[in-house]
């Protein structure tokens, strides 16, 4: 279970969240929505250490983590997916993998045959480097890059961003997949309705650095008002 | 305002030290006040123009040589003046600084570390250069500069004491210093910030970057070209070192410590730099460099803004808030 | 046969320059750090080896321990100085200068400021018919050789070397797969000077050894960074390569001071047309 209590966080002089207080229960799909600049990207940079806190306190499984240094953050199973997937371009496919296991722990790389299964194109170009992939591939090689570290939980930042619709709607199921099969949480920031909706079981919406309103699935599938509200420009 | 204080304050102080001092050492002071009119130069540059010049004693190194050849006669149907010398000193550093500035500068340019790099580069091969070009004295330089000469036309005014040299000293590097202090407070001064901080903004406010940085490297050379040549009126004696490496990170040492984005505080470390040195070097010998070298190393991981630049900041913030209390 | 012998002192200066080049560059490549005491790290492996002379242990045994020792101070130096400034890169130019006056004077404290003189293990020399050559110099050679193709073994086909080129490109997103990224500074960081440390200890023999010899090789050292580019590690190769091999070939054909003038303008030109090295092509981090 991922808790943030009161957090405040932003750049230099600039705070961007204000007293944020949010809750990830474990297992399942959780989604934050809200506009551009509302602070969803910080709120994911600050649970990974990339962004100190400035105050309130960040706990995974009941361990403070918010003064972590970042990779002992990624020690405690927290695995992070950036904005614009930051895939090593010059290094392998298959090095880009092991690069995580060596994060974590060498013996991950016996999961490379489930990685292979779930994302078979990857096994394909192994050998390539990973700046040759298509845009969704190379979000499949980021997202399968975490998941060697074996996360509880995967922070994912607008996966859907410049990748064709077809493609999004192949990763947020298989996603998904991975998720209800092995247990896994999944934190995913997004804008896409599409994503969402497919991906996630409680959604959250974010305004100004905050939390402001919590809805189940269903319940927003029965009104768009919400996202009318949170999302139209 | 307040800062001019800080200049005015400093140098009322250093004006009485003559009638104080022995002889011997106000003859230091003299030299103090070239280092610190070189310091000056350098403070500009990189602590307000933000351009790290490894080399600075390049153009300390061209204005004495300048000085040296034209006050001896050495450029035969120029006269040798004394007035024309620290003009042609000035000058020709300033010319040579738009060269390589313009040559350096120009299209994506060289910056940060590698200008660093390059211009400790161009000081060691002109201090090879002079050591070897033997119409210069080479190696062993060139001797019997002659001294200050405040007389005009055939008329001649030799400063021999280390007194009256003081005093005409103090008052060009005053004038210098409180020229400085105005240049940098004015518009010139905004433009000088926005190029370290916002380059790219510059250009849309139609300013060019490359203009603003040349106009700062070219003053801040002929500054010091100006303390190179009144350090050989001061020494009669100009030679390769002046040209080259080591004391180019000397004067890079004296603004880093003293405090290299406030001119008061690069010109006041280079003399409790040169100050300590004269004390200190008798006492530890040759622990001396040992303890300079770490105090270096303590002051830049430590107060990367300066030892003495420090201080004075945090006085001028509580007399700001004082007076806004008030 | 005229020509052989200048072109051999080339490589074997070259390939020295390689060794002193990559430790700095593996240092600026990866954390924008330039190490201004690199020189005199090289000298004080150099100095190891007039340590070992003068206690009579075997040359060779100081052919090891001047690395060890060496690396030893760059752990020190890593530790104290440069981990603190890792986010101010114009900084650690002024620091580590400092370091390099302290060194130095360190040095000239210890053993006095005149020069000293290691003597060669072996002093034989290896000919075939009217060429002939110091064995000692062609033991430089390969030895260098040696660790230059081990620097490159370990940076692109070690577990260490993959970690160190996703850190030098993009270090926020290694620390979020967990890779400590202070580590793989550190130890870098302290191969580079071991490198530098055991580039002094080798080439001792056939120079004079004195507490300013630091200079002479750092700046070509950091030319040739510039000159081949600080993008691949294979830019040092071709880096080290322009600016020693003219810098020898000139010395011999014209004069020390007319080659070291020449190679530093030609290396200003290069930097100032290519800014990105000869074969260059910069990361956007």
């Amino acid at each position: 279970m991922l808790e943030i209590k009161n957090l405040v966080s932003g750049y230099g002089e600039a705070t961007v969240l204000k007293e944020l207080n949010c809750t990830i229960a474990p297992g399942g799909v959780s989604a934050i929505m809200g506009r551009n600049g509302m602070g969803k990207t910080t709120l994911l940079k600050t649970i990974m250490g990339l962004v100190r806190a400035q105050s309130g306190e960040i706990f995974f499984n009941a361990v403070p983590i918010h003064s972590l240094p970042t990779h002992q953050i990624a020690h405690k199973k927290l695995g992070y997916v950036p904005q614009g997937r930051e895939v090593f371009d010059k290094l392998t496919v298959l090095e880009n993998l092991r690069l995580s296991a060596l994060g974590s722990s060498k013996e991950n790389l016996q999961l490379l045959p489930q990685i292979y299964e779930w994302f078979p194109v990857l096994q394909e170009r192994s050998s390539q480097k990973a700046g040759t992939l298509s845009g969704g591939q190379q979000q499949m090689l980021a997202i399968a890059r975490t998941l060697i570290g074996r996360p509880e939980i995967i922070l994912l930042d607008e996966p859907s961003e410049g990748i064709q619709p077809s493609i999004v709607h192949e990763i947020a199921t298989r996603l998904k997949k991975i998720a209800l099969s092995t247990g896994l949480t999944i934190l995913l920031v997004e804008q896409n309705v599409d994503m969402v909706m497919t991906m996630a079981d409680h959604i959250h919406f974010m305004e100004n650095g905050e939390i402001r309103e919590t809805v189940g699935k269903e319940e927003l599938r029965n009104s768009d008002e919400k996202l009318r509200t949170y999302l139209s420009v | 305002m307040k800062n001019n204080l800080f200049i005015i304050f400093t140098f009322a102080l250093l004006a009485v030290m003559p009638l104080i001092l022995s002889d011997y050492w106000t003859g230091q002071l003299n030299y103090y006040l070239i280092y610190g009119l070189f310091a000056l130069s350098l403070s500009l540059v990189w602590g307000y123009g933000g351009i790290l010049c490894f080399g600075q004693a390049i153009f300390f190194g061209i204005g004495a040589y300048v000085m040296a050849v034209s006050t001896k006669g050495m450029l035969s149907p120029v006269p040798a003046n004394f007035y024309l010398g620290l003009s042609l000193a000035c000058m020709a550093a300033a010319a040579f600084a738009a060269l390589l500035g313009s040559f350096l500068f120009a299209g994506k340019g060289i910056n940060g570390p590698y200008l660093a790099i390059i211009t400790l580069a161009i000081a060691m091969v002109l201090e090879r250069l002079m050591s070897n070009w033997y119409a210069l004295g080479g190696y062993n330089g060139l001797l019997d500069i002659p001294p200050i000469n405040l007389g005009l036309f055939s008329y001649d005014l030799e400063i021999w004491d280390s007194r009256p040299a003081f005093y005409i000293l103090w008052s060009i590097v005053f004038c210098i210093t409180l020229l400085l202090g105005w240049l940098v407070k004015s518009d010139f001064g905004s433009l000088l910030i926005a190029l370290r901080t916002n380059p790219e903004r510059l250009t849309y406010f139609g300013f060019s970057p490359l203009q603003i940085k040349l106009k700062v490297f070219c003053l801040s050379a002929a500054i010091a070209g100006l303390a190179g040549a009144l350090f050989v009126t001061l020494d009669g004696f100009a030679s390769p070192t002046l040209i080259g490496f080591t004391l180019s990170t000397e004067v890079l040492i004296w603004v880093a410590l003293g405090g290299k984005e406030l001119l008061i505080a690069a010109f006041l470390g280079a003399i409790a730099t040169r100050l300590a040195e004269n004390w200190l070097s008798e006492l530890f010998g040759d622990y001396w460099l040992l303890i300079l070298g770490f105090l270096f190393m303590v002051s830049v991981v430590l107060f990367p803004k300066g030892l003495i630049a420090t201080p004075i900041q945090a006085f001028l913030k509580r007399f700001n808030s004082n007076k806004n209390a008030a | 046969m005229d020509i052989i012998i200048p072109l051999v002192d080339a490589s074997s200066y070259i390939l020295i320059l390689i060794m002193i080049a990559l430790g700095l560059m593996i240092v600026f490549g990866m954390m924008g750090v330039i190490n201004m005491a690199h020189g005199e790290l090289f000298m004080i492996g150099a100095y190891v080896m007039v340590l070992c002379q003068s206690h009579n242990l075997p040359f060779w045994l100081g052919l090891v321990l001047a690395p060890i020792m060496v690396a030893f101070i760059g752990l020190l130096i890593e530790t104290l100085l440069i981990r603190h400034i890792y986010q101010r890169p114009l900084d650690t130019i002024l620091a580590t200068w400092g370091l390099s006056i302290a060194l130095k004077q360190a040095i000239v404290l210890v053993f006095g400021p005149e020069a000293q003189s290691v003597s060669a293990p072996v002093d034989e020399s290896f000919s075939i018919g009217d060429f002939s050559y110091p064995i000692y110099r062609l033991f430089i050679m390969a030895a260098s050789l040696f660790m230059i193709i081990a620097t490159f073994w370990i940076f692109l086909k070690t577990d260490f070397g993959l970690m160190a080129r996703a850190v030098i490109a993009r270090p926020h997103t290694s620390e979020t797969l967990g890779i400590n990224t202070r580590r793989i500074y550190r130890w870098s960081f302290v191969f580079g000077t071991a490198l530098a440390g055991l580039a002094g200890a080798l080439i001792a023999p056939t120079i004079s050894v004195d507490p300013q010899m630091g200079l002479g090789y750092l700046v070509p050292g950091f030319l040739s960074i510039l000159v081949g580019g600080t993008g691949p590690l294979a830019g040092v190769l071709a880096g080290a390569g322009a600016i020693g091999g003219t810098n020898s070939l000139l010395s011999v054909w014209v004069s020390p001071v007319a080659a070291q003038i020449a190679v530093f303008i030609l290396a200003i030109i290069i930097i100032r047309m290519r800014p990105s090295g000869l074969l260059g092509e910069r990361d956007e981090k």
